[in-house]
């Protein structure tokens, strides 16, 4: 399924029911505002249903499923890092030692960016897996693909030529 | 004789007419009151006695009838404002008139400077869509157009509450004071700003001149990190889980670190609390804008994996070229000129606290741009043969994400070297990301926005020369913006704290939100889509209808 009704109007809902709640958090203070926070929240609930429902109707796309666990273990050692260079400001008193910690704080979150989370979605990435194996694996690497599209942007007529 | 006589006694019996229809009128004109005996006159202060001088002297009506081909008698005192049109000009009028006049120029400034920005939007288009295939054309384009909309609509709803709520006290636009509530933590005996509090829907107290000002000023740079993540994601994302994203990303992840930076929050106040430079210093949004823009289009680009075909299962990647390098090349002069507006408009001012700067950040804006596409072209050229097209236009985007936060703090060699460094660094980080992550970024937006972005930050606190001057301080702390090269390594602390809370909190809280969306909506298109082009099922139309294209036999079979 592509773009369609559905999505149309649970994203309408979506926006309605987001403008509704910050209605109610711009007014909450007041019943009126705690009204509105709650009646846009059941709306954005509603919304949030709705996309569910429709998701499996959408075709199958080539993106394999990976360890989700490692995913989240990335992210929070990148929060780690942000934790430590807080941590830091607190507890070393001068600014080399703030530099420093703040160093070895940016070293762990690019750890956890640029090391764990690129293995945990590559490791079962389509394109590694032989055209054979699967339907969707069958969107892996393919021989004289860059020449394929090269062809393709390369030159007018293998564009297509305008009509 | 005759005739002498008649025209004299014709002249007095005009004369006797006259006299008494005079008499008469007087007759009827009300008595004025008895004048009471007139006090002592107090002596006019001299300054009030030039300014009737002056307007005395003022070119009248009749004089400004005859035209005024040099200018020279348009705009006089005579156009002052008086509170008292009998009394003439006083000093407090004049006063009142050049304190109007400097916030009337500082909102002009602003404004045109913010329309600038508005107009990079098309420039993003262009870039994008020239870099990615025929057939996703109009999707590209539509992210790009949409993407205003669903953040405007999010930013003014919420976003901008949250990002500008506590900023009053900008001198330059008159105060801003209806934003005066930051909601605050105390923690280590310090108060730290964490998001602002008011100003949702621009209502109430926000419903206010100076205030309209900053908000469109602001949205326009945060549209600009909205549309950095379309470009990454092209030709494989769901037009409606980018258009969710982009309201999130419009209402929470861009405000909050904003806030932080230039709201008020808790890393502008670095310097306040405890002592690291002047706090962190982010003149025109090299991490605000730009950083959060990348590393958003980061996480997203994990997420959602690479298009089909552009990775081979030995790991090597395949180029896949754009569709119209004239629409890149000439998107990428837009994003230049509407930088005009993203730097030297970020002064919010062009008159006193220290504005007239303006003409050496857009120097420096300039000079980072050349010098940008020089290292990037030399760096393809050398290395690859070829002064390669794309590259180049992304060299010269780098030097100018990379110079945005230090443009108002640097000299012009320095601005220099920013740039050309930046040129160099999107080349690297292109081939890294490709090649040592296999994130699949068709635009090169996470090294342009991402890499550069955070090089911008940290030239800040290498490079800043002390010499500029905004008011006498900067995030509240007396003096100006000095880097490790000229004395201060304090601020390049505060500028690594920036940057760490960049990739520790941003990208992880962007991460966790996408995260999320995948599970609710899905970021993938549907194979068939993807292979098919994402112009007929996601939008309905093809970009270019009159063209013809080719089958891609190896991928249609597959799907």
């Amino acid at each position: 399924m592509a773009a369609s009704k559905s999505q149309g109007s649970y994203f309408g809902l979506f926006l309605v029911g987001g403008t509704v709640l910050c209605g109610g958090i711009a007014y909450i203070a007041s019943g009126t505002g705690k009204l509105l926070l709650l009646v846009g929240a059941a709306i954005l609930l509603v919304s949030v249903v709705g996309f569910l429902k429709i998701k499996p109707l959408e075709g199958e796309n080539p993106v394999l499923p990976s360890p989700e666990s490692m995913k989240w273990l990335g992210a929070g050692v990148a929060l780690l890092g942000w934790l430590v260079t807080l941590g830091g400001l607190h507890l070393v008193t001068s600014n080399g030692g703030r530099m420093v910690v703040a160093l070895l704080g940016i070293g762990v979150s690019l750890f956890g960016i640029l090391y764990v989370l690129p293995a945990a979605f590559n490791k079962t990435a389509f394109w590694k897996k032989p055209a054979a194996t699967s339907a969707r694996a069958g969107f892996s690497s393919v021989a004289g693909r860059a020449t394929l599209d090269s062809e393709l942007t390369a030159a007018p007529t293998a564009v297509g030529g305008m009509k | 004789m005759k005739t002498w006589l008649r025209n004299h006694l014709l002249a007095c019996c005009i004369l006797a007419l006259a006299l008494t229809v005079g008499g008469m009128a007087y007759a009827e004109t009300p008595a004025a009151p008895a004048q009471p005996a007139a006090a002592p006159a107090a002596p006019v202060p001299l300054a009030t006695a030039e300014l009737r001088e002056a307007a005395a002297k003022a070119p009248t009506p009749a004089d400004l009838a005859k035209g005024d081909p040099g200018g020279t008698l348009t705009g006089s005192i005579a156009d002052v404002t008086v509170t008292d049109a009998k009394a003439g000009p006083t000093l407090a009028d004049a006063g009142n008139q050049i304190g109007q006049n400097k916030v009337a120029i500082n909102f002009v400034w602003t404004l045109v400077c913010g329309f600038l920005v508005m107009f990079m939007q098309a420039g993003f288009a262009m870039v994008e869509s020239g870099l990615t295939r025929v057939k996703n054309a109009n999707h590209t384009y539509m992210m790009n157009f949409f993407v205003y909309g669903c953040g405007l609509l999010a930013y003014w709803v919420i976003g901008f509450a949250i990002q500008m709520g506590g900023a009053a006290g900008n001198a330059n636009l008159g105060g801003l004071y209806p934003l005066a509530s930051e909601h605050s933590i105390s923690l280590f005996g310090k108060t730290w700003g964490i998001f602002g509090e008011t100003g949702y829907f621009l209502a109430g107290h926000a419903y206010d001149v100076g205030v309209m000002v900053i908000f469109l000023f602001q949205m326009v740079f945060m549209d600009t990190a909205l549309t950095i993540v379309t470009g990454a994601c092209a030709e494989r994302w769901k037009f409606i889980t980018f258009s969710v994203t982009s309201v999130i990303m419009g209402a929470l992840t861009y405000p909050l670190f904003a806030n932080w930076a230039w709201g008020g929050g808790w890393l502008s106040q670095l310097g306040a609390n405890l002592g690291l430079g002047k706090g962190y210093a982010d003149f025109a949004g090299s991490g605000v804008v730009h950083s959060v823009g990348g590393l958003t289009a980061l996480a997203v680009c994990m997420i959602v994996g690479p298009r089909i075909g552009k990775f081979n299962r030995d790991g090597s990647a395949n180029p896949i070229i754009g569709h119209d390098i004239s629409a890149v090349l000439i998107g990428c002069f837009i994003l230049a000129f509407g930088w005009f507006g993203f730097n030297p408009g970020s002064t919010l001012g062009a008159s006193s606290n220290g504005n007239l700067r303006i003409g050496a950040i857009a120097v420096a804006t300039m000079l980072a741009g050349c010098t940008g596409t020089f290292g990037a072209i030399l760096y393809m050229w050398i290395t690859k043969g070829k002064p390669d097209a794309s590259m180049s236009g992304n060299g010269l985007l780098a030097g100018l994400v990379a110079i945005t936060a230090p443009s108002g703090f640097v000299s012009a060699p320095s601005a220099a070297i920013i740039g050309l460094i930046a040129g160099v660094l999107v080349c690297v980080s292109v081939f890294l990301v490709e090649n040592v992550l296999k994130v699949d970024d068709p635009v090169g937006a996470i090294s342009v926005h991402g890499t550069n972005g955070l090089w911008g930050v940290l030239s800040v606190g290498l490079f800043a020369d002390g010499t500029s001057n905004y008011g006498g301080s900067w995030n509240g702390v007396a003096g100006s913006v000095t880097g490790l090269f000229y004395g201060d390594a304090s601020q390049l602390a505060a500028q690594l704290v920036g940057i760490s809370t960049l990739l520790g909190a941003v990208f992880t809280l962007s991460f966790a939100i996408n995260m999320v969306l995948e599970d609710v909506i899905g970021h993938r298109v549907s194979a068939e889509t993807e292979l098919n082009g994402l112009d007929i099922p996601e939008m309905g139309q093809l970009g270019y209808p009159e063209f013809v294209f080719r089958s891609e036999p190896s991928f249609s079979k597959a799907a």
